[in-house]
């Protein structure tokens, strides 16, 4: 018993940098960010209390509906790419392609660059007169094309651009395929199952953890993503690249209203931890654990 | 190819001495790349520490350093940097630096909120109700002179005085009888328009329309379209450009806010006309046509391909530094401006209707040197800093009184147009209310809704002025709050 | 999959190794097509910016010509200085500021993360995998809602305005780096621990003399991620920094796009590839020990 209680507090010990960090910059924040909801919080003022008006003022406020909407086009279309694509590149450079490794490091370096560098990269590229999209715009015969200023194409515009930083989900798809034991492919093969056939009842199964994983980080960026609607389009045309976080940044930093900030923000928690958990359950049930009976 | 024979002086085999030298100059490699990592890392850190910032170079010693945000850049940034270098030269004490920042309003608040503003803070007049209500600002009547740097004819013991400026400004720097901020620059609409175009369509260029009736009839004749339909010259447009959406309803003689009631005037009789009217514009030179026209000029304005100054547009309602444009681009344009046309019931030519918008100057609470940046705005409010401002900026001169030679000269020959609504009993200024940039955003969506044709513009109007009208009195009401808790 | 090893039965035939040759060939050009025009367009002159020049600037002498390099060389070197130089932007305040940034943040979220990481990997008590459980969960919560009690609370001790608040928070762990090198830790054999302790090592010591110099390759990929996170981090900096010069890379860059239109394009790419090149290289000289090591799914290739 007195061992077990030394251990636990050797074990607090060592991890107490983390605990004071957690209760500094998470704890706290958080249960700030609770009371600020609850207030009337301008920048340059102390908050007053004023109870649940900052959620029913929610309910009725259309550019929090458009941003919901925005966000969940962005992530419906950003995160379906990123699981294929990220799928599909993984595949294809398991096939002892030579160049494969070339490629591979192609693939990551844009993760690595830093989103204003990104943001302005793809700026330049879909610039209506200048840029590489105008060039084929006008090669096809519609000179004007310029998907920023679309209120319809800017958001599908900036989704399939996030498309560009699949590294992450590739490197832990490359790892789970790694993990497939080649016995199993060569029974299949035995049996007689061409490629495909291999790729959809072999691999495909062995690897739904990655696939699991990979869904719920790029779900959770994507209710997140700020940035580049942040820097290319700063939410136009017409709000339609407005996304959840950038309404909250914009509500808290332009308008100066803290408290209703917090209230939204604290709705984008429930939604993530809602789709969480409902991708979760989801997900025990298709996912297949080796080993697990 | 290995010879084992041991020369007699030499003890080691051949590849014994490559492997030793090997050896070595592994070690020497693995040397050389310690050393050079290593001067790479005192480099660094030698240049990390003896950096200095750009903006903190060529300081003079001694001196007090005061930020100051302003928004411009180009040459009026240059305007600005040619008054802060004339401070800066003519005393000793303070220095004055100056950055461009865009964003601004936002930029401040952030920056107050933050605890760490700026000294000076160059924003805009509808944000001094706001920053006077949250005390963000230290208002300029707090301060007294305790130097030689005050306007020309105040005492050391005084204050900056709201007569030192035209009556229309002082209202536009004061909340709650307080001077909070002082102007940089101030501006007013007027009506521009292209005198050849007048002739060829059979117009006086001497007499521009001058009540809403008119203005029909004119923009009638001189809207040119071709068999497509599209235009291809546009006689007066209001969506061009789109920045003032609420300036309409002033002139149907509109009252966008009432500061003794608190209320928002947005469903008043004369807005809703304005706002049909403008829906008329719209019907009658075609809906498309007309939003063709504006989305393929909304990134020329101010250019050589600005409508007006290439020469695609009759009449436009703009401000004053549209004329320094046309002498960048199209010099030999034949132009003139006259005060906006009004309702026929509201015309009285020695009272033009204009609205007013200006630059403010603030001095931040909780910024390190207030009394310096006080000193700097000082300097700024003097008459003639102010003239040659403004003279640079193309706009009209801000205080009481003005030098006639600041007229002669002028970049715009018709500056006159913009004092006089200046100097108006009928000018209204911005409405100072601290919920205005919501108000002026919900605005344009009237706009909008009825350049698209929207049939009830009375339900429209009707439905901001609630919206508004709640935002203002819940606004007030947790003002009251605030000052009981305090 | 050695390839030694792949059977006959399951090598690809040959239209179809065509036909993942050209998808691959198609997928290295998307992928590196931003980043070959953000090259290019770095090395061209301001009025050659447009597409229709194609991806090399023209000079006057030929193509492929002694002079032509020469000239090239020259236009990289005076959009350089431009760059260095510029009046709109204090590249090398932003970069000093970056530096001080990555340096403090990485030194602190290595060692801290490799202290927790320990503290859950080589420790056993009760209740340890439910608290990690815990770090993992911190990884689910949205910027946003933090954003602003932060922002309060770096306000209330009046740090706001310094570089603090942008790498004081590494210095207390941070979920992801402890969960790689937990990973790592994980798969060290445990007769270390106890030989180490029958020689009279205390935990400490254990930990600063055994596990860590054994743990080289995760702690490079941590310092790997965590580099390349604060120096590409824009929402700390735009939130914490108000004066221009306190400014780090990220948001620097954004100072050299003009409000008005005639965006100074070439210099603005050149100013990126600046941004860029630190991090590549730091990530060619680590590649190895990211790609091989899969650290993340904790398998041991390498």
């Amino acid at each position: 018993m007195y061992n077990n209680r030394r251990n636990i507090l050797t074990g607090l010990v060592w991890i107490s940098p983390w605990i004071i960090g957690f209760m500094v910059f998470l704890c706290v924040p958080i249960g700030m960010s609770i009371y600020y909801s609850l207030t009337d919080y301008g920048l340059m003022d102390a908050p007053i209390f004023i109870g649940i008006d900052n959620y029913r003022e929610l309910a009725s406020d259309q550019l929090f509906v458009k941003s919901a909407f925005n966000t969940a086009l962005f992530a419906a279309i950003s995160v379906f790419m990123s699981l294929v694509v990220s799928l599909g590149l993984a595949i294809l450079l398991e096939q002892h392609l030579k160049g494969a490794s070339l490629v591979r490091s192609l693939i990551f370096i844009p993760t690595l660059v830093p989103v204003v560098a990104n943001c302005i990269i793809w700026l330049w590229l879909l610039n209506p007169s200048a840029g590489v999209v105008a060039a084929i715009g006008s090669a096809i015969g519609s000179p004007s094309l310029n998907p920023l200023g679309d209120a319809q194409l800017a958001m599908p515009t900036l989704a399939l651009i996030s498309v560009w930083v699949v590294g992450s989900p590739l490197l832990v798809c490359t790892a789970a395929l790694k993990d497939v034991p080649g016995t199993l492919y060569e029974a299949a093969a035995m049996d007689g199952m061409g490629p495909l056939r291999r790729c959809i009842h072999v691999t495909l199964p062995m690897i739904t953890p990655a696939l699991g994983f990979n869904a719920i980080m790029s779900i959770i960026w994507s209710i997140q993503v700020i940035a580049p609607p942040m820097i290319m389009t700063r939410g136009g045309p017409e709000n339609s690249t407005l996304t959840f976080s950038m309404y909250i940044y914009k509500t808290a930093f332009e308008f100066g209203r803290m408290g209703y900030a917090s209230a939204l923000a604290w709705i984008q928690i429930l939604i993530t931890m809602l789709i969480a958990i409902g991708v979760l359950s989801l997900a025990r049930r298709v996912i297949f654990y080796r080993g697990a009976n | 190819m290995v010879h084992s024979d041991h020369h007699p002086q030499n003890p080691l085999t051949r590849r014994e001495a490559s492997g030793v030298i090997a050896r070595r100059a592994g070690g020497l490699f693995v040397a050389s790349k310690t050393l050079i990592g290593g001067a790479a890392l005192v480099g660094t850190g030698y240049w990390l520490a003896n950096h200095t910032p750009r903006s903190r170079r060529d300081i003079p010693p001694g001196r007090t350093v005061i930020d100051y945000w302003e928004k411009w850049t180009g040459p009026e940034g240059v305007a600005i940097q040619l008054i802060v270098d004339q401070f800066n030269q003519s005393q000793e004490r303070i220095w004055v630096r100056r950055t461009a920042v865009s964003e601004i309003d936002t930029k401040a608040m952030v920056a107050i909120g933050g605890g760490d503003p700026p000294d000076v803070c160059g924003v805009f007049s509808y944000n001094i109700p706001q920053y006077a209500q949250a005390g963000a600002v230290i208002p300029l009547s707090d301060f007294s002179h305790q130097n030689a740097l005050y306007p020309r004819g105040l005492s050391t013991t005084q204050s900056m005085s709201p007569d030192h400026y035209a009556p229309a400004v002082a209202k536009l720097l004061s909340s709650h009888g307080k001077l909070i901020a002082g102007v940089s620059s101030i501006y007013s609409l007027a009506l521009y328009y292209n005198k050849e175009m007048f002739r060829a369509a059979g117009l006086d260029p001497q007499s521009p329309p001058r009540t809403i009736e008119e203005l029909d009839e004119y923009a009638e004749r001189l809207t040119i379209k071709n068999q497509n339909g599209t235009i291809v010259q546009a006689g007066f447009l209001p969506n061009l450009p789109a920045w003032w959406p609420y300036s309409w309803p002033l002139l149907f003689g509109a009252k966008l806010y009432d500061p003794s009631t608190n209320a928002a005037g947005f469903d008043s009789d004369q807005t809703i006309r304005a706002y049909q009217w403008v829906r008329s514009c719209a019907r009658r030179f075609g809906m498309s046509a007309t939003s063709a026209f504006a989305t393929a000029n909304d990134r020329n304005y101010h250019s050589a391909q600005d409508p007006f100054i290439s020469g695609k547009v009759a009449m436009i309602a703009q401000g004053p530094w549209l004329a320094n444009f046309i002498g960048l681009y199209n010099p030999n344009l034949e132009y003139a401006a006259a005060p906006l046309p009004v309702a026929a019931d509201l015309l009285d030519p020695q009272a033009p209707i204009g609205m007013l918008e200006a630059d403010v100057l603030v001095i931040p609470r909780g910024c390190r040197n207030p009394q310096a940046a006080y000193e700097f705005i000082a300097f700024t409010q003097r008459q003639e800093v102010q003239e040659q401002l403004a003279r640079e900026h193309t706009k009209s001169s801000p205080l009481a009184v003005c030098s006639p030679a600041f007229f002669a000269g002028h970049r715009n020959p018709y500056v006159q147009v913009h004092d006089a609504i200046t100097r108006s009993t009928r000018v209204s200024v911005l409405p100072q209310t601290t919920v205005w940039k919501s108000y002026a955003h919900l605005t344009a969506g009237v706009f909008d809704s009825a350049w698209k044709g929207s049939d009830d513009v009375a339900a429209t109007c009707k439905n901001v002025n609630v919206r508004v009208q709640a935002m203002m009195d819940r606004d007030s009401s947790l003002q009251m709050r605030r000052n009981r808790v305090q | 999959m050695d390839p030694i090893s792949v059977p006959k039965a399951l090598r690809v035939g040959g239209i179809t190794q065509w036909c993942l040759y050209v998808i691959l060939i198609l997928a290295a050009g998307f992928f590196a097509m931003p980043l070959v025009w953000m090259i290019s367009i770095a090395a061209k002159p301001a009025d050659q910016v447009m597409a229709s020049n194609g991806l090399l600037p023209t000079f006057e002498s030929p193509l492929w010509s002694p002079e032509y390099f020469k000239a090239l060389a020259q236009q990289v070197s005076s959009n350089l200085d431009e760059v260095w130089n510029s009046p709109l932007a204090d590249f090398p305040t932003y970069l000093r500021n970056t530096l001080i940034v990555a340096f403090l943040s990485v030194c602190g979220m290595t060692l801290s993360s490799a202290i927790v990481a320990y503290g859950f990997s080589r420790l056993e008590w009760k209740g340890r995998d439910t608290v990690f459980l815990l770090v993992l969960l911190t990884l689910m919560v949205p910027q946003a809602v933090v954003m602003m009690p932060q922002y309060m609370l770096f306000k209330s001790v009046g740090l706001i305005g310094t570089l603090i608040p942008l790498w004081l928070p590494s210095w207390f762990a941070g979920g992801f780096s402890i969960f790689l090198l937990r990973q790592f830790f994980l798969t060290l054999p445990r007769e270390l621990d106890e030989s180490a302790r029958m020689d009279g090592c205390t935990q400490w010591g254990i930990f600063w003399r055994i596990i860590l110099p054994l743990s080289k390759p995760a702690l490079i990929v941590v310092v790997l991620m965590q580099s390349v996170t604060v120096w590409n981090d824009f929402l700390g900096p735009l939130l914490f920094l108000n004066k221009e010069e306190q400014y780090t890379l990220s948001l620097g860059l954004q100072m050299y796009q003009s409000q008005h239109g005639g965006t100074p394009w070439n210099l603005v790419m050149m100013a990126s590839c600046l941004v860029v090149v630190p991090v590549l290289v730091l990530y060619l000289w680590t590649r190895r020990y990211f790609h091989g090591a899969e650290i993340g799914s904790g398998t041991k290739d390498g």
